[in-house]
């Protein structure tokens, strides 16, 4: 059931409890659980933190956990499934589950006792009616026997009424059936689309706010939670530019001291502050070169894989002004000249090259002489911490070292969450480039196909699912832009890419297609598991995200044929 | 002693904080705290407004001296003087540094206040030091030192203290002694 009240339903009931977090890895997850975190600091709250990177390690952790918890925290896992047949929990244990994936499953929407979703009602969420969906089984054994009950009375009487009682027994079996085919088609429409809802980040925000505990140092997170959904590409520009409206009155609250000449604070205070800053990634920490090369946005745009593409950009930056020399050395080494009105600048050139979205919405954090990030530059480095394929340690380093780098004096962490984003968007681009130039992106009637070979460099980076889907989305980008064939262009994307050699898995993910005004709604999941279940393919559907699989390598083409009829 | 320990000691001194939760009077070995009530001022030892500001659970006050105006004065006036002028706290160099790593959000110009007090300390380190060179020079039998703080003294303590120390083993072994007891322990 949905939770009213979140600071009487929620807080105040685990205040005084132990609880088990429970946190997937993704961004946003980790901006969420900080938020959480620093509030149970506060009033000392007992609590277990277990990062869960999938259905099976959910599963694993509950059961490990289960005798010695009664509550559970899910942070963006949990609302798309049917959680108490999975988990099998006991009378008296609670769930709270504050997951931006969507659709909520019905049954925990409309379980009353254990599961409770934190989630905000303003989100349209189109759940079906309770009487659509739910019937009671009771009503329908009491009719029967009180059927059988009318006894002792004349045999013509009995017969009529015997007759009677077959038609409407007979009327009542098709009212069932018609209901139930009402059912199933209403069931199908509601499950068919996955999308997502408000960042996690954002609703713990919104309850850090309402108990007046809220800092600036939350709102930050808050922030990069939301600019994760934004980066990788999960939710709509209408919504993106809405949050961002809610997010920049709460940044004017906390921040408006810089304004006053007389008391301003300290430098080595955290301010936030809003911008319309340009759409390249990490271009204040590398070179503004570098950065324009490796923007989905604008190699896409300026086609960057071909000899004509180089040239285009070498005409776009002599259209600026912009000297060579300076434009590839490191951005904070570029004359103060340039640098100042940068941004025009360059918006007005891309315009005249076509590219309209330059500049967008976003706010930047400044702590200290050095220290100026730009909330997009955290999501980067925060995501490939996350994913970052050399193993250190047990498993969960890489989720605690992602987590500590959100925070402000883990500095040397977050600079080496650069340096991996750096040569993780190197290498998307590079992989990109080698696709398109080799026609890897192949259309198989309803979905355009993509598979990355063995031998490919940097392959083992897209073994992880996040970056695949990074991945994916740039070479839909380039290859919508690439391609002349007006039908391609509005067809979703299939990629594979090798997961692990030995075990001989690839891990496969579906993406919509790229259009101006698309929803963002992603139907892969569904369909993935009806092509699985039809070819008894050996997959494994263990990410929170129903578009993501793994399977074996040798069941792969039949799974594509499936699919392919699935959906033709 | 450490420094540690000193800052320990400072950590008794009394600040002002506004909290933003209620609590009746706790009784505590070293005397009674509160009652705190939201909004209201109250006095309490700094480790427990450190404690609180950590929890997000009230605003620090400065105290009167933390401003730069009256900074500057000191600072000034120590810079003119040849002895040690009276400080505005005898720990005002472990408030300082405790407030402003902590609380620096609720202080108006801290980076300013920052330097100043460093200013006033290395001035007073500086006349430290030169008195410590004549006194060991001149080999004086004893001197007086006023408004000196613990933190400061704390600094040169187990410098001069051993080096006169030295200064006495030498000097004792320099002179003929009579009868000859050449094994001093």
């Amino acid at each position: 059931m949905f939770v009213s009240d979140c600071r009487r339903e929620f807080y105040d009931v685990i205040v005084t409890q132990r609880v088990l977090l429970l946190v997937a890895s993704d961004v946003d997850a980790l901006c969420a659980c900080k938020i959480l975190q620093a509030l149970f600091q506060c009033d000392h709250v007992q609590y277990t933190l277990v990062p869960v990177a999938g259905w099976q390690e959910l599963e694993t952790a509950f059961l490990e956990h289960k005798d010695q918890f009664k509550y559970f925290v899910l942070i963006n896992c949990g609302a798309n499934v049917d959680l108490l047949e999975i988990l099998q929990p006991e009378e008296d244990t609670y769930f709270f589950v504050c997951d931006s994936h969507r659709p909520i499953n019905v049954v925990n929407v409309y379980n009353d006792t254990q599961i409770k979703l934190l989630v905000k009602q303003e989100d349209d969420l189109d759940v079906p009616a309770y009487d659509d969906i739910f019937r009671d089984e009771e009503e329908e054994e009491e009719e029967e026997d009180s059927e059988n009950e009318s006894g002792g009375s004349e045999p013509l009487e009995k017969r009529r009424r015997f007759e009677e009682e077959v038609i409407e027994r007979t009327m009542k079996r098709r009212q069932r059936r018609e209901w139930e085919a009402r059912r199933r088609e209403i069931l199908f429409d509601y499950e068919q689309y996955e999308y997502h809802g408000t960042s996690s980040a954002m609703v713990m925000f919104d309850l850090a706010w309402i108990m007046s505990k809220d800092l600036n140092d939350m709102l930050w997170w808050a922030i990069v939670g939301l600019t994760d959904q934004w980066v990788q590409d999960k939710i709509t520009q209408m919504k993106y530019v809405t949050d961002i409206g809610v997010l920049q009155r709460h940044v004017s609250r906390h921040n408006h001291r810089n304004e006053d000449e007389e008391n301003s604070l300290s430098i080595d205070c955290m301010r936030i502050a809003f911008e319309y800053d340009l759409r390249l990634a990490l271009y204040q920490h590398w070179s503004l070169y570098e950065s324009l090369c490796n923007t989905c946005y604008t190699s896409a745009s300026l086609k960057l894989w071909s000899v004509q593409g180089q040239k285009r950009l070498q005409e776009f930056l002599a259209d600026m002004g912009l000297p060579l020399k300076q434009v590839k050395q490191k951005f904070n080494s570029m004359d103060m000249s340039l640098k100042e009105n940068l941004r025009e600048m360059i918006e007005e050139s891309a315009n005249k090259f076509g590219m309209k979205d330059l500049r967008v919405q976003t706010f930047s954090i400044h702590f200290g002489f050095k220290n100026k990030f730009s909330a997009s530059d955290i999501v980067y480095a925060t995501t490939s911490l996350m994913e970052n394929i050399e193993k250190e340690g047990p498993e969960t380093t890489n989720f605690i070292k992602a987590l500590d780098s959100l925070s402000r004096g883990n500095l040397d962490k977050l600079h080496q969450g650069l340096d991996l984003a750096k040569k993780q968007l190197r290498a998307i681009q590079q992989t990109v480039a080698s696709c398109i130039c080799t026609n890897l992106v192949i259309s198989q009637g309803p979905f355009l196909y993509c598979s990355l070979m063995e031998g490919t460099p940097d392959v083992k980076l897209f073994s992880k699912p996040v970056s695949l889907c990074l991945l994916s989305k740039y070479l839909l980008k380039s290859f919508v832009c690439s391609t002349k064939n007006k039908r391609c262009k509005l067809l979703p994307l299939v990629m594979a890419a090798p997961m692990d050699v030995e075990q001989g898995t690839v891990i496969m993910v579906g993406i919509p297609p790229e259009t101006e005004s698309s929803d963002k709604k992603n139907f892969f999941g569904r369909a993935f598991e009806k092509a699985a279940e039809s070819t008894s393919s050996r997959t494994l559907h263990n990410h929170f995200q129903m578009s993501i699989i793994e399977l074996k390598t040798e069941d792969r083409s039949k799974f594509l044929d499936a699919l392919i009829s699935l959906l033709s | 002693m450490e420094p540690a320990e000193v800052e320990f000691l400072a950590e008794k001194e009394l600040v002002t904080i506004v909290p933003n939760f209620s609590l009746d009077r706790i009784h505590l070995i070293g005397g009674d705290l509160g009652p705190f009530n939201p909004g209201l001022p109250v006095e309490v030892p700094v480790w427990l407004a450190i404690n609180l500001k950590q929890r997000q659970k009230c605003r620090l006050i400065p105290p009167e001296w933390m401003d730069v105006g009256k900074l500057e004065e000191i600072r000034d006036q120590e810079r003119k003087e040849d002895t040690f002028t009276p400080m505005p706290s005898p720990y005002y160099m472990e408030l300082t540094k405790l407030l402003l790593n902590y609380a620096s959000d609720n202080i108006p110009r801290a980076d300013e206040i920052r330097t100043l007090v460093k200013d006033t300390w290395d001035t007073r380190m500086a006349k430290l030091r030169l008195s410590a060179d004549s006194f060991v020079r001149q080999q004086e039998a004893h001197a007086k030192l006023d408004n000196l703080t613990l933190m400061e003294i704390n600094t040169t303590g187990t410098f001069l203290t051993q080096a006169l120390d030295h200064m006495y083993k030498l000097r004792t072994n320099l002179q003929p002694g009579e009868g000859s007891h050449s094994q001093d322990f």
